[in-house]
């Protein structure tokens, strides 16, 4: 059952990074282009500036979920340098636990969100309805809450699997 | 009761070690909750700031950083100003303290550098007779030394939070930036005549060899300052040629870095830029809110009750940032602490501008500051030594420090010169 879920988010990590690399990517070139147009040839692509915005919220949000799953998101370190190992793995339950619940009422804030913009039909750019490009919000809160679910019921399970070793 | 009760738990759990945007969120969620706002607003504050139009500077300047850092350019850097200033009394460690600062203000992420330059440098100050100790205390504190210099993404960060002008902050930056640098290039200048650290010729062909070694890079720190001040391109603008030109100039002339180690690169830095804004939007979230319940203002009339003049309110100011720097860090304390504090400043009569700098060398000297500096946390993986040597080793570098950072905060001068 985990390996499963062990290779579903090693599919999703992998899918995040090649969008990751390929948005970032667009960013650099249609930023620098745009520098380039307006200079030189003193014109520029109308929706440049938008699609750039556009482009930095979801490498920024995308990067967001990586951490989450590689653990690097910023925190404040101070007790668990003084904790057991097995004090530690406790907290890493708890804190995954209290992470899991904040991320579902972000994804429900999130949705709520985009259902608002759904009614008030903005467009972005292009055509292209806001909601679609602010969608990486929910998408992100979502995909959190998953993993840090998932990492709650591996802290569990292998709390378990040693209790029984033993 | 109960709010006070969850925010004791929240702070436990900070504690403990849970994600900080995770924590931010709990708070400003529950905030709303309990003040019946739909919990919407606060998407809707992180949707607006991710979406600044001067945010776009902040992954090109940390991808381009990153670049750079994984490029032969430290080493580059470091041979340059070797061949230049190599012969002064001293000059190992002054070469450490200025590379240190140019490279920190070009990839403004605090960490990187030591672990970029303390590699090449620590050895090298090791072979210059220069004592242990010393050598550890002076990378340590350099790490984050630069972050006062454009384009530095703490100081972009402080403009967004603060709504504070990006270019005049960064113009406010250069002199008090200047004055740490010369107060620790004359601590080391007179540590090396005491320890009599052995001293290189000046070596001719040398310096040629060296300008032409990093003839590519050096036109860098030009075009971005360069442009900026001198009105060809905003801020947002600079970062994207810098990332395209550093994308260019280390893949396909220098080649220091491979193609496929591009992929790997782009996600460590959007890794840090994720982390980043996710916590900017959530504390703008509950500063927001915060504001609106107007505790700044409340903050304000209990400290006007006590605190009459800004000279008393600048030393507790002082106080106050250095333990945040040193306690929450960089970037959390950016995006939670300045937005509270600004409007009471302003109060006061202190100078947006110079309020931005005072804060930015706050935190950067209390990155270095035991006992929970990150700075020093660093230092010690990177240089596999116990964190209580690094403690000793910082402190007389701190003590300078803060020596220049009560110039800084009682002259208002070094930071608004440029302004006017």
């Amino acid at each position: 059952m985990m390996d499963r879920w062990e290779r579903i988010d090693e599919v999703i990590g992998r899918m995040e990074q090649a969008l990751l690399v390929t948005l970032l990517s667009a960013l650099i070139l249609v930023a620098f282009s745009q520098i380039i147009l307006r200079n030189f040839f003193s014109t520029g692509i109308a929706w440049g500036d938008a699609l750039v915005r556009c482009l930095v919220l979801w490498t920024g949000f995308i990067g967001a979920t990586i951490a989450a799953r590689e653990g690097k998101h910023i925190c404040i370190d101070v007790f668990s340098q003084w904790l057991s190992p097995k004090g530690k793995k406790f907290a890493a339950i708890i804190i995954d636990v209290f992470s899991f619940l904040i991320c579902c009422f972000l994804t429900y804030a999130a949705l709520k969100f985009i259902h608002n913009e759904f009614q008030m039909k903005g467009i972005a750019f292009l055509g292209i309805p806001s909601w679609v490009s602010e969608i990486i919000l929910p998408l992100t809160f979502s995909l959190m809450a998953f993993r840090y679910f998932f990492y709650f019921l591996k802290g569990v399970l292998m709390v378990n699997q040693r209790e029984r070793e033993k | 009761m109960i709010l006070f009760l969850v925010i004791f738990a929240l702070f436990l759990l900070m504690l403990l070690g849970a994600p900080l945007f995770i924590v931010i969120s709990g708070l400003t969620l529950c905030l709303l909750f309990s003040g019946q706002i739909d919990s919407s607003a606060m998407i809707i504050e992180m949707h607006r700031m991710a979406t600044t139009p001067i945010l776009v500077a902040i992954p090109l300047f940390t991808f381009a950083g990153y670049l750079l850092s994984e490029s032969g350019a430290p080493k580059r850097l470091i041979r340059l100003s070797n061949a230049i200033l190599g012969w002064l009394p001293g000059g190992v460690s002054m070469i450490a303290l200025l590379t240190c600062a140019v490279f920190t203000a070009l990839t403004g992420a605090t960490g990187l550098t030591i672990i970029a330059m303390g590699g090449i440098l620590f050895p090298a100050m090791l072979k210059g007779k220069y004592p242990e100790s010393f050598s550890l205390g002076l990378l340590t504190t350099s790490g984050t030394l630069g972050l006062l210099f454009p384009p530095s993404l703490p100081l972009i960060i402080y403009a967004i939070v603060a709504k504070v002008r990006i270019d005049e902050l960064f113009l406010g930056g250069i002199l008090p930036g200047i004055l740490l640098i010369l107060l620790l290039a004359l601590f080391c200048f007179n540590k090396a005549i005491a320890v009599k650290v052995p001293r290189t010729g000046f070596n001719v062909p040398e310096v040629f060899r060296a300008v032409k070694d990093s003839i590519w890079e050096l036109p860098l720190p030009v075009v971005v300052l360069g442009g900026i001040y001198g009105g060809y391109f905003v801020v947002s603008e600079a970062a994207a040629i810098t990332a395209a030109y550093v994308l260019v100039v280390e893949v396909f002339i220098y080649r220091d870095i491979k193609w496929r180690d591009l992929p790997r690169l782009m996600k460590e830095s959007m890794v840090l830029v994720g982390g980043i804004l996710i916590i900017l939007g959530a504390a703008l979230g509950l500063t927001n809110y915060l504001i609106d319940a107007e505790l700044p203002m409340r903050t304000l009339d209990f400290l006007k009750a006590h605190i009459a003049s800004p000279f008393l309110f600048l030393i507790m100011l002082n106080f106050f940032l250095l333990a945040v720097g040193c306690i929450m860090g960089m970037f959390p304390a950016l995006t939670v602490v300045v937005p509270l504090i600004t409007p009471v400043a302003q109060a006061y009569g202190i100078h947006p501008v110079h309020l931005g700098i005072i804060f930015l060398a706050n935190l950067e000297i209390g990155a270095s500051i035991p006992p929970l500096g990150i700075n020093l946390f660093i230092s010690s993986i990177r240089f596999n030594k116990p964190i209580l040597s690094l403690y000793f080793a910082s402190l007389p570098f701190i003590g300078i420090l803060l020596i220049g950072l009560a110039i800084i905060t009682y002259l208002p001068w070094l930071s608004l010169a440029f302004l006017k």
